[in-house]
């Protein structure tokens, strides 16, 4: 009967389809999301500084490649990372990269005793409401964005970042600025 | 009285309930701010929606969208906001007018499908309606239940 | 020989005992020699007795907190209390497995020494395929894949402690056996399938051998899935029980088929029809349980029960497609002997209304794989990353159940092959009366919401039907046994078990949807800075924050706050907390939860003051309704109890024909 063959191939394809979908989803890390901002200008923003000096607006930083980076006290991954970033930040201290550090969900006094504890020399602003890291699309600190010389954002790290990573990044984003 | 005329009113009765279940209900701010964050996903949680989870997170942004929602911005263009910012995995529910959109047509395919199939496979039959059964046709019941409990255990 | 040495070997003897036992049970079945038999269920037994020494065993390591065993080292520490260390032996994937394993020994001995005598050739093929099953479980449990028993070279001073989730209620000592035992179950009937399928039989033994397997491992399956509604809602803390998590979609899904197989079950036994299907949906039904575990446990999918990645999961989808494979392939070979002769019955019928409802069933159950799934299949092929969550979800299942329901009430009241208008009309007017009143009933509480009102409704109309059932028995048992109304009763309980079990489940169901549809119509949610001594008020009810204050205790810290709750005739101390396990890095919060008939108050510690505890934000939500689900899922379980257990034994009862003539006027 022509009901039960169509019927029949149908199940065989369906049973496939579910193992293959299965199979190929062993590539996947949950833990990866990309879905966001990547390819898009950076949104404005204004903040202040953490040590109460002022405030940074993102357009006092155009034309120069800036590493954003997301961080909080109560993150233990971000504790992890910052030896990496203060190794990057003493060997770009004196070119045009721009590395600044955003407090987030955290009090101004908290924040700022953790980035003197923890050595963090670079421009440390707070992110009192959240509202910038929203529209950044942040998922949780710690997370790093890399910002062309052109404002848009080439590219995001979510979880700790290690020196190698931030470098060639950054190189990448260097030598696109030359040839602009 | 006649049980056609008891079925009608309360068929009326129902519809009636029915209809004035449905109809749109007025929406205040805060139900709107709920409606809104109860189909965007709380980034750093499992698949919980921001109305329901206790995180900073979730809880800033229900700040953020009754901020918006006091400036007078519609739904669409709140929720083209966190699009923007995190893309279509924001929302808890995909998008019907695009590839994930599948995800809601299938079903519906699936259900239309399965009762073709069934009703394809039935046929009209007349039954005969209740009876009354006779004495003697009450005996055999009776023996018939008998056998048929004895055998059920 | 420490226990972890007696639990390895344990297991090593069990596996080698399955092999034998696979292809004992193959002789025997192949050759009919007794003897092939004997030695077989020689294997079963000893092999259950050897694995449940293992589990034992890992149970023991746990409690003296033996380090020296990895899995002891990771799930257990000195300062958990012994009833957590004991229960820590389905707290991950190697002891979960070991259980798994216990109960299919178990299940497999009991087909050996019970099943076997009743139909030998077809109990013994399915007693072959149950020993494969077995083997593949012992395999993975005594290689590196999922061994409980690896050992540490040096054994740490103190573990890690069981994950902060799996140590802070009691819960979790029921909801994962319970589990378990439904998803264990379901093998039985799949053996037997597939020994039927094998042995080309056309009839339906091997559905009438399992029928109380299938009921037993549905029910289990069921009230352990309440019992997972529960744990996530006292312990999880958000507030809700329910968030088409994909653990919880692997657990909905071969409950749903299971349903549906329990209802054309009865097709088959009655007119002999839908063999195809009932083998196809008992498949299906197996295969989901493997594909839940695979789903949970291969880290493929981000779950509230992904803790880690395993290379159990490439093992297995091997095994699931194995299995697959040959039920797909028996089922087409053999599917000419199944065909059925002719057409089902009229769309009014008993027959009829089953097949709405297993495509409805089928339906929901493709819904949620689907739901599960795509977002995978989106990302593989088009990168894309999209979220399906609650949302979707409801909005797929709440028609689909809500079309169950009104199923339901019809399906018991129709005749099978066929009724007449007359019947139609009998049967339905008190109902649809009952349904016009539960719509206003759900009006008159507060409860607007479409959906809710259809759920009351069609509550009603369910109801309505089983009350009209029960009053139909009563009145035929007095009339032919002559039985007062309360005896009468009873006796359809015990007598006619199956349907009126069946009916105290329906019930329960409706208590479920009930509970459901209130509890998301109508919850009310508040949240509010307070310092001790201020208020908040919601729904009539006050919550007074006393204190706020923590708690030290040998293997955790908390924050507890001290609430006063009063309004509504209710006066009690609620006491949310946060609590700080040493090996977790984030608290877990731990709800307050004022449990009562009409509503739950439901408080949560979302933060405090770290330094001074001077404030402390606390969210209530009162959420009406949500008790029934629980009382339902109990119901549930007390009706398949009634419905399988075995009627007493009576002496059959000859009354003289006179006698008859008189009682019956």
């Amino acid at each position: 009967m022509m009901l039960a063959r169509t019927v029949r191939i149908a199940v065989v394809v369906a049973i496939l389809g579910l193992v293959v979908t299965l199979a190929l989803a062993f590539r996947r890390d949950p833990h990866d999301i990309r879905t966001g901002t990547i390819g898009k200008p950076a949104p404005a923003f204004t903040l202040e500084r953490l040590d109460g000096s002022g405030k940074v607006a993102l357009a006092d930083l155009s034309g120069k490649v800036v590493v954003m980076n997301f961080f909080a006290s109560w993150c233990l991954p971000c504790t992890q990372e910052n030896p990496a970033l203060v190794r990057v930040y003493e060997r770009y201290r004196a070119s045009d990269v721009v590395m600044l550090g955003v407090n987030y969900q955290e009090s101004r006094d908290s924040g700022f005793a953790y980035v003197r504890r923890m050595g963090m020399g670079w421009t440390t602003v707070a992110d009192d409401d959240g509202r910038v890291a929203f529209s950044y699309g942040v998922f949780g600190p710690p997370e790093t964005f890399f910002i062309g010389s052109d404002g848009i954002i080439a590219g995001r790290h979510i979880g700790p970042i290690d020196e190698e990573t931030l470098v060639t990044a950054i190189e990448k984003l260097r030598g696109q600025a030359a040839s602009r | 009285m006649n049980g056609r005329v008891v079925i009608a009113l309360a068929l009326v009765a129902l519809a009636a309930a029915l209809l004035f279940a449905a109809r749109p209900p007025e929406v205040t701010a805060d139900e709107r701010i709920d409606q809104i964050t109860a189909e965007l996903r709380c980034p750093v949680c499992q698949g919980l929606s921001v109305k329901d989870s206790t995180s900073e997170t979730a809880r800033q942004m229900r700040d953020l969208v009754a901020q918006r929602v006091r400036e007078g911005k519609s739904n669409s263009e709140i929720e083209a906001e966190f699009r923007a910012a995190y893309g279509d995995w924001i929302f808890l529910s995909p998008p019907v007018a695009s590839w994930s959109g599948l995800v809601w047509f299938v079903p519906i395919a699936v259900l239309a499908a399965g009762l073709l199939l069934v009703s394809g496979r039935l046929r009209r039959v007349e039954a005969p309606g209740p009876v009354e059964p006779s004495a003697p046709q009450v005996a055999a019941l009776r023996e018939r239940v008998a056998r048929e409990e004895a055998a059920e255990g | 020989m420490s226990a972890g040495d007696l639990g390895a070997a344990a297991l090593r003897a069990a596996l080698f005992l399955a092999l034998w036992g696979t292809g004992a049970s193959i002789y025997a079945a192949w050759r009919r020699d007794a003897r092939a038999l004997v030695s077989a269920r020689i294997a079963a037994g000893v092999g259950f007795a050897l694995v449940v020494i293992a589990a034992l065993a890992m149970m023991f390591a746990l409690a003296t907190h033996d380090f020296s065993i990895l899995y002891v080292a990771e799930n257990n520490a000195r300062e958990t209390p012994t009833f957590y260390s004991i229960i820590s032996l389905w707290a991950a994937l190697e002891g979960s497995i070991l259980l798994w394993t216990a109960i299919l020994a178990g299940a497999t001995a009991f087909i050996a020494f019970r099943g076997t005598i009743a139909i030998p050739r077809l109990a013994t093929t399915a007693l072959a395929v149950m020993f494969a099953m077995l083997t593949f479980f012992l395999l993975l449990i005594t290689t590196p894949a999922a061994d409980p028993f690896a050992r540490l070279a040096i054994a740490p001073e103190n573990g890690n402690g069981p994950n902060a989730l799996l140590q802070n209620h009691p819960l979790m000592a029921l909801h994962p056996p319970l589990l378990y035992l439904g998803y264990v179950l379901t093998s039985v009937p799949f053996a037997y399938a597939i020994a039927s399928l094998i042995l080309g039989e056309g009839g339906d033994r091997w559905l009438v051998a399992t029928r109380r397997f299938a009921l037993i491992s549905w029910a289990l399956l069921g009230v352990g899935i309440v019992a997972g509604a529960w744990w996530s809602y006292a312990v999880l803390g958000w507030g809700g029980y329910w968030a088409w998590d994909p653990v919880e979609n692997a657990a909905i899904m071969p409950w749903l088929t299971s349903t549906a197989y329990l209802h054309s079950v009865m097709v088959e036994e009655k007119r002999s029809l839908l063999r195809t299907w009932n083998l196809a949906l008992v498949v299906t039904t197996f295969a989901l349980t493997i594909l839940g575990t695979f789903l949970t446990r291969s880290g493929v999918v981000n779950s509230v029960h992904s803790f880690s990645l395993s290379a159990i999961g490439p093992l297995l989808l091997g095994y699931l497609v194995a299995i697959l494979v040959l039920s797909v392939g028996l089922l087409l070979w053999r599917s000419a002997r199944l065909r059925d002769a002719g057409p089902i019955g009229a769309p009014l019928s008993r027959e009829a209304i089953f097949l709405f409802q297993n495509v409805l069933f089928m339906a929901a159950t493709l819904t949620v794989l689907l739901g599960t799934l795509y977002p995978l299949v989106a990302e593989a092929i088009s990168g894309a990353q999209l979220s399906i969550g609650g949302p979707y979800f409801n909005r797929v299942e709440i028609p689909l159940a809500l079309a169950l329901l009104f199923l339901m009430g019809v399906g018991p009241q129709l005749p099978w092959h066929g009724a007449s208008r007359a019947t139609l009309e009998r049967q339905f007017t008190a109902p649809i009366v009952a349904a016009a009143a539960g719509a206003v009933a759900a009006l008159a509480t507060g409860t607007t919401a479409l959906a809710a009102v259809l759920t009351y409704a069609l509550g009603a109309f369910v109801i309505a039907t089983v009350v009209q059932e029960f009053a139909r028995g009563i009145r035929a048992r007095r009339t032919l046994h002559g039985e007062s109304g309360p005896a009468a009763f009873s006796n359809l309980l015990r007598r006619s078990g199956r349907r009126y079990g069946g009916y105290v489940v329906h019930i329960g169901i409706v208590l479920v949807a009930l509970a459901v549809a209130t509890s998301q119509a109508r919850t009310v949610d508040a949240e509010r800075t307070l310092a001790p001594g201020e208020t908040l008020v919601v729904a009539g009810y006050t919550i007074r924050l006393d204190a706020i204050r923590p708690v030290s205790e040998p293997q955790r810290d908390s924050i507890v706050a001290d609430l006063l709750i009063t309004g509504n005739g209710a006066s009690e101390q609620l006491r949310p907390a946060l609590v700080q396990y040493p090996n977790s890095t984030a608290a877990v919060g731990s709800p307050g939860i004022g449990a009562g008939l009409r509503d739950d108050l439901y408080t949560i510690l979302a933060a405090y003051d770290q330094r001074t505890f001077s404030w402390a934000t606390i969210r209530t939500r009162v959420i009406p309704g949500v008790s029934w689900l629980w009382l339902g899922g109990a119901v549930v379980g007390i009706g398949a109890l009634i419905a399988a257990l075995p009627a007493p034994r009576r002496r059959a009862v000859r009354m003289p024909v006179a006698e008859v003539a008189v009682s019956a006027k």
